[in-house]
């Protein structure tokens, strides 16, 4: 291939992804439209309670919220108003559901970064010392947690952790972002751990990252094994190459061989897998966020069912499915742009 | 005598089952992993016979014990007892029973609408391919979980549901697998021949094409039921599975959130369940995988 070519291609390639996501956001919209209706209630009774209302008011409310229009009619003026970034309005709150969820975003993003920084940091090296010690003790260890990794059911991983250390050596607190108590300030980034720098409190920024660690630690176990297995299983195949044989014939160290020969090539596999882990880590959070009480857009969904708010239910579930498209999407590209292989594939 | 029975085996080529055996028997965690899911299978098989008390009889006067080696424990409630008196070690038992069930049931109908579905997509192909395939790219972009929390809110919680909206979210895996085997062997020679020889569609997708699908099959519907029954452990966990007082495990930890300062054992035991049945199935699963995928064997 042309240098010169390359651009050009990687803008093909990418917009040719973006325009297969077309139809999937198309699916995505709809299925949420027919799942609130499937939802057992009819929203004007939920809005109206129990006592029910006259004849006239009914129809009132209906008209006002498009009930009286044709299914495919109320289809369209949903997809409308998606398109103009009304994802509608929170039945508990009376919020607009795109506001609550951003400022409820950051939270989760803190947390998904930073279980994903804590499952590379420690997955990547340690998967390739368990490769290049391949049969050691530290290979079978490594292998035998990432099982009991892949296999842990986090929210009861979560008890166990706040059972230890916060409840039998106090080291950290149980939920929450941040002392509430003694610090406050607005946000800026709504990452509580640069906002918390930004604000000069004197030790602000350390109960913030107490408060991070063991939900870090908590959601970042499963993608940790994975990653941690992936760069394993991804290393031993290519220490069995044959240029990292011939790089070995030339006598280069067994440092560089690793780091440069073949670490480059096994870290492509283990790149599209810790992409994969996006939607896993919002799952994930979920459960964190429940354990934790910590303050994001997973525990948002849980009390929008506990509440019947079926609004923020539809808007929540469209707007986290939408970002896990765009992140696969990201991640496509991305992988196209280290692997010409796939691009050429496409 | 050892001498003799290699000189047999080397003389007669070992049937499938045999060599697969073979290899599976090597790796010493599989095998570990068989033997407890075996006991967990009993126990859930036997629960009646083997759990010491029902899973619902209430205790009153001996409730909250801790494990009976533990300081006040008691020996007739050897892993002591939760909030209403209900012995723990029971529940546990019939909880196998439930967690297993769930488990083997996800796969199951998981299993049969994924291999239809990628059966028939590879085989159409065209628009029937596209549209099964968008579908799944979409169920796959949903976060599994929340996927779960969408189709048990429309359907209301409780046990049979529970499995419906697990299988959901396990689909598209199974379609995506067949589907791809599937496509893979249609241009095989002995596809071919068959199709010349007039064998029927349905005939050529299921009895020709997939039986030289069902090894990664295999090793993913046993990798399936561990996945599942964490997934509706999780459920559970949320309130949004089995109801009480239905002793399934994900359903006892949320029971017992609130004695985690005071009781920490009826917090810990559930759990503890969960990871060894999981942990035993995922173990045997990838022995599975050793075994059965010359591919990845050995990696």
């Amino acid at each position: 291939m042309y240098l010169q070519d390359k651009p050009l291609l990687m803008i093909k390639f990418l917009v040719k992804r973006l325009l297969l996501t077309v139809p999937t956001f198309i699916a995505l919209m709809f299925v949420t439209f027919v799942a609130i209706r499937l939802v057992p209630g009819d929203p004007v009774e939920v809005r109206t309670g129990e006592r029910g209302i006259s004849a006239e008011r009914l129809a009132y409310f209906r008209h006002e919220l498009g009930l009286d229009q044709p299914v495919w009619k109320q289809f369209v003026d949903y997809v409308w108003q998606l398109l103009h970034g009304d994802f509608g309005t929170s039945l508990s709150t009376s919020e607009k559901v795109l506001t609550e969820f951003f400022t409820l975003f950051p939270a989760t993003l803190e947390l998904a970064l930073a279980g994903m920084l804590f499952s590379i940091i420690i997955g990547i090296p340690a998967g390739i010392v368990a490769a290049v010690k391949r049969g050691s003790w530290f290979d079978h260890t490594l292998m035998g947690a990432a099982v009991t990794g892949f296999s842990m059911p986090i929210f009861w991983w979560g008890l166990l952790l706040i059972m230890l250390v916060s409840e039998g050596w106090g080291l950290t607190p149980v939920s929450g972002r941040i002392d509430m108590i003694k610090f406050y300030f607005e946000p800026v980034t709504g990452f509580m751990l640069i906002d918390s720098l930004l604000s000069d409190q004197k030790g602000a920024f350390l109960s913030a990252l107490h408060h991070l660690v063991l939900p870090m630690i908590v959601l970042g176990t499963y993608p940790l094994a994975v990653i941690a297995r992936m760069t394993r299983s991804s290393m031993l195949e290519v220490l069995s190459e044959d240029y990292v044989r011939t790089a070995r014939a030339k006598g280069l160290s067994e440092f560089r061989v690793i780091s440069l020969h073949a670490l480059r090539n096994a870290l492509i596999p283990v790149l599209t897998v810790v992409g994969l882990q996006v939607g896993s880590l919002l799952a994930g959070a979920v459960l964190t966020e429940t354990i934790f009480s910590w303050p994001g857009v997973g525990k948002w969904l849980i009390e929008s069912i506990a509440r019947r708010d079926y609004p923020a239910l539809q808007g929540g579930i469209l707007l986290i499915s939408s970002l896990v498209i765009i992140v696969n999407v990201l991640v496509d590209v991305l992988y196209g742009a280290i692997n010409p292989r796939i691009r050429h594939a496409g | 005598m050892r001498a003799e029975t290699s000189i047999r085996e080397t003389v007669a080529p070992p049937t499938p089952l045999r060599a697969f055996w073979d290899s599976f028997s090597q790796n010493r965690g599989a095998v570990g992993g068989l033997l407890v899911l075996i006991g967990i299978v009993v126990l859930a098989i036997f629960a009646e016979f083997i759990a010491p008390y029902s899973s619902i009889e209430q205790f009153r006067a001996f409730s909250k014990l801790p494990p009976a080696w533990v300081e006040g424990g008691n020996w007739a409630f050897p892993l002591g007892t939760d909030a209403l008196g209900r012995d723990i070690l029971s529940r546990l038992i019939f909880g196998a029973r439930i967690s297993l069930f769930i488990g083997i049931a996800v796969m199951v109908v998981s299993v049969i609408a994924g291999v239809s579905l990628g059966l028939v997509a590879a085989f159409l192909g065209g628009f029937v391919d596209s549209l099964i395939m968008r579908v799944m790219d979409l169920i796959l972009s949903i976060p599994s979980l929340v996927l779960a929390i969408l189709v048990v809110s429309i359907l209301g919680p409780s046990l049979p549901n529970t499995i419906v909206a697990v299988s959901v979210v396990y689909l598209p895996n199974y379609v995506r697998l067949v589907r791809a085997s599937a496509l893979g062997e249609f241009s095989k020679d002995y596809v071919i021949a068959a199709k010349v020889a007039g064998v029927g569609p349905l005939r050529l997708m299921f009895v020709t094409v997939l039986p030289n699908c069902l090894a990664p099959l295999i090793v993913q519907a046993a990798l399936g039921v561990s996945n599942a029954i964490l997934e509706a452990a999780a459920l559970g966990f949320l309130g949004l599975g089995a109801q009480p007082p239905t002793p399934e495990w994900g359903s006892m930890l949320a029971d017992s959130r609130e004695f985690i300062r005071s009781n920490p054992w009826i917090v810990t035991l559930p759990g503890l369940a969960i990871l060894i049945s999981v942990v035993s199935i995922n173990l045997f699963g990838d022995g599975l995988r050793d075994a059965l995928d010359p591919k990845l064997r050995r990696s």
